[in-house]
């Protein structure tokens, strides 16, 4: 392997990324040839809620940042976020509690994130679609019909496996929730999980599991993206989403099918307590001193060391806060079976309790006491035993 | 009184191994315990301070140098040019033999084992054992390791391990089983270290100091 010298690299790596450049401008080409025009005018809309160009742009950096994209593909974001209303989206609810539909469209200001998600031409959505029972289930099959191999499936919630999917029926038809995720996800151009439900199965898996509920990926035997998250943050959609625009492709994912870019370090590497973490200083109860000056939260039970996502870099609601800033050590939520591995959610993981009220500490000093009570009546022993030979011998 | 004839039973490499590997654990398990449950160092600026840093620093440190003394002692148990001992670990498998040494340890019977490998029925299942679970705490060490660093030899470890951290289901767990691991450690040096000391009192060949010197003084008769 030659080892290229810093301006050799430098050179690879921009012709790389004007080829990856040139490849998404066809495909931005093909999107505006094949689908269908924009419900609104993106820009117009910022405008009307105050959205200034500036702010747009600066939103693009970021985007562009967060997606690890350079500066060169600015534009091209810009452009996906216009074309954003384009793609047509078939979003599906099983087993959730429709959380993610509400932290991804519900605020009290809307920031471009919002706005664009305003824009995202849903043909289908359970919650938020005017239309019911049969004329919903015509609608659905218009979209797939219609838009077969084009289209995003988004999915929220589990799918619960067990009495062969009769937990989950949806529609006039009473479809089982594994039949209508079969009928649509076998014609749609990309699945999207999103949430920790669809994604891992989350808390309608979480132990005992009366209805077997399992992930999309689980339950189907597909490939899905993982936007894992307990509820996600709508940045990670978007990103996923205008990267599936950019590219016909969706991002690169980890091995729980998480996209790189998003859920690549963990919080912990981000944390903005960190230095508190290394500098030995703890938060040991809630509201104490070291509470009020912002210390680590490790002692009292965040899971940051052992969750990957990007919350602590962009943190929710328009970068206002996010769970650590808040207060509360992270829970784990975009990390699979969370509600049962990453228990105790307020003590450190060395407190999991193992049937009832004993922990690994516990039932360790009790083995070790056990143990030296043991050798101490062994020793015992062995010196009567001994004495006994000795006098025997002396006779 | 009979002949003592000093024996060599330990090689140089063994004893070195033997050694490096007790001061790793007992640094790793006091380090070890301090990451699991820290407590708080309240005076002084948070940027004079790195308390939790410099003893992560000394636990990963020591956990790596384990890895290697781990590789060493595996590859001595086959490729030692004085005893390669990996026959040894096997010695459960005379069960006659096995059933003796408990009554011998339980001191219904005076009559020990026969003397058939380099340990005993009862020690070879120990060490096997202790060689599985330095197997085991290296893994989930290197996964908790390469969780954090993403460069060099750490992440191309930490990328071949990724599947096994998935398939225990997380850091999380990967966590909880390295604390668990901790304990075994602990009981298991407690049993070790006792019943080193008790061969060293009731046979009287120089259990303990065989570890230093190498050598174990056998009776003639013996």
């Amino acid at each position: 392997m030659a080892i290229l010298n810093d301006s050799d690299y430098q050179r690879t790596v921009e012709r790389q990324y004007r080829e990856l450049l040139a490849r998404c401008k066809t495909h931005m080409k093909e999107v505006e040839r094949t689908l269908p025009e924009p419900v609104v005018d993106f820009q117009t809309l910022l405008k009307e809620r105050g959205v200034s160009r500036r702010s747009f742009l600066k939103w693009t950096s970021m985007m562009t940042g967060l997606l690890m994209l350079p500066p060169i593909f600015r534009p091209m974001v810009a452009k996906a976020a216009e074309n954003f209303s384009r793609l047509p989206v078939v979003w599906l609810h099983f087993a959730e509690c429709t959380g993610c539909s509400e932290a991804l469209l519900r605020t009290s200001y809307p920031n471009i994130d919002d706005i664009l998600l305003e824009t995202i031409s849903l043909e289908y959505h359970e919650t938020l679609m005017a239309a019911a029972g049969y004329q919903a289930e015509e609608n659905l099959e218009k979209a797939i019909h219609d838009f077969a191999g084009k289209f995003v499936c988004v999915i929220e919630g589990a799918l619960p496996v067990g009495l062969h999917g009769k937990y989950l029926t949806l529609g006039p038809k009473g479809k089982t929730g594994i039949e209508v995720a079969k009928e649509v996800t076998s014609k749609a151009g990309a699945v999207i999980c999103i949430g920790s439900c669809s994604a891992f199965g989350n808390i309608p898996a979480a132990k005992p599991n009366p209805t077997d509920a399992a992930s999309i990926s689980g339950a189907l035997g597909i490939n899905t993206v993982n936007i894992a998250g307990c509820p996600p943050n709508p940045i990670n959609f978007v990103g996923t989403v205008l990267h599936f625009l950019m590219f016909g492709a969706l991002p690169a994912v980890d091995s729980l099918g998480r996209p790189v870019w998003a859920y690549g370090k963990r919080i912990h590497d981000f944390c903005e307590r960190r230095p508190h973490f290394d500098a030995g200083e703890y938060v040991e109860e809630w509201g104490d001193e070291a509470a009020k000056k912002g210390w680590c939260l490790y002692k009292v039970g965040c899971k940051g060391p052992y969750t990957f996502a990007n919350c602590a870099k962009i943190r929710f609601n328009d970068a206002i806060s996010w769970p650590v800033m808040a207060g509360h050590g992270c829970m784990g939520c975009t990390e699979p079976g969370f509600w049962d591995t990453m228990a105790p959610l307020e003590k450190p993981i060395e407190d999991k309790t193992i049937g009832g009220e004993s922990t690994v500490d516990s039932i360790g000093i009790a083995l070790t006491g056990l143990t030296a009570v043991g050798i101490a009546a062994h020793a015992g022993l062995t010196a009567i035993r001994h004495r006994e030979e000795r006098e025997k011998e002396a006779k | 009184m009979e002949a003592i004839i000093p024996k060599q039973e330990w090689s140089v490499a063994i004893r070195i191994n033997h050694w490096a590997m007790a001061f790793s654990i007992f640094v790793l398990i006091a380090t070890g315990f301090y990451i699991a449950d820290p407590f708080t160092i309240a005076s002084g600026e948070t940027v004079d301070k790195f308390f939790m840093g410099n003893v992560r620093f000394v636990h990963i440190l020591f956990g790596v140098f384990l890895v290697f003394i781990f590789i060493w002692r595996i590859y001595l148990a086959f490729f030692s040019t004085f005893h390669a001992d990996w026959k040894d670990f096997f010695a459960w498998a005379k069960l006659g033999n096995f059933w003796k040494q408990i009554k011998f340890y339980l001191l219904i019977s005076k009559e020990p084992p026969e003397h058939t490998h380099l340990y005993g029925p009862l020690q070879s299942l120990a060490y096997g054992g202790l060689l599985f679970m330095l197997f085991l705490i290296c893994l989930t060490g290197l996964i908790l390791m390469g969780a954090g660093y993403h460069a060099g030899l750490t992440a191309v470890v930490y990328f071949l391990l990724k599947p096994v951290e998935n398939l225990l289901g997380g850091l999380a767990t990967v966590r909880w089983i390295h604390h668990i691991l901790t304990w075994l450690f602990i009981l298991f040096i407690v049993v070790h270290v006792y019943m080193a000391f008790w061969y060293d009192v009731i046979f009287k060949e120089g259990t303990i100091s065989s570890m230093i010197s190498g050598r174990l003084f056998r009776k003639a008769a013996h």
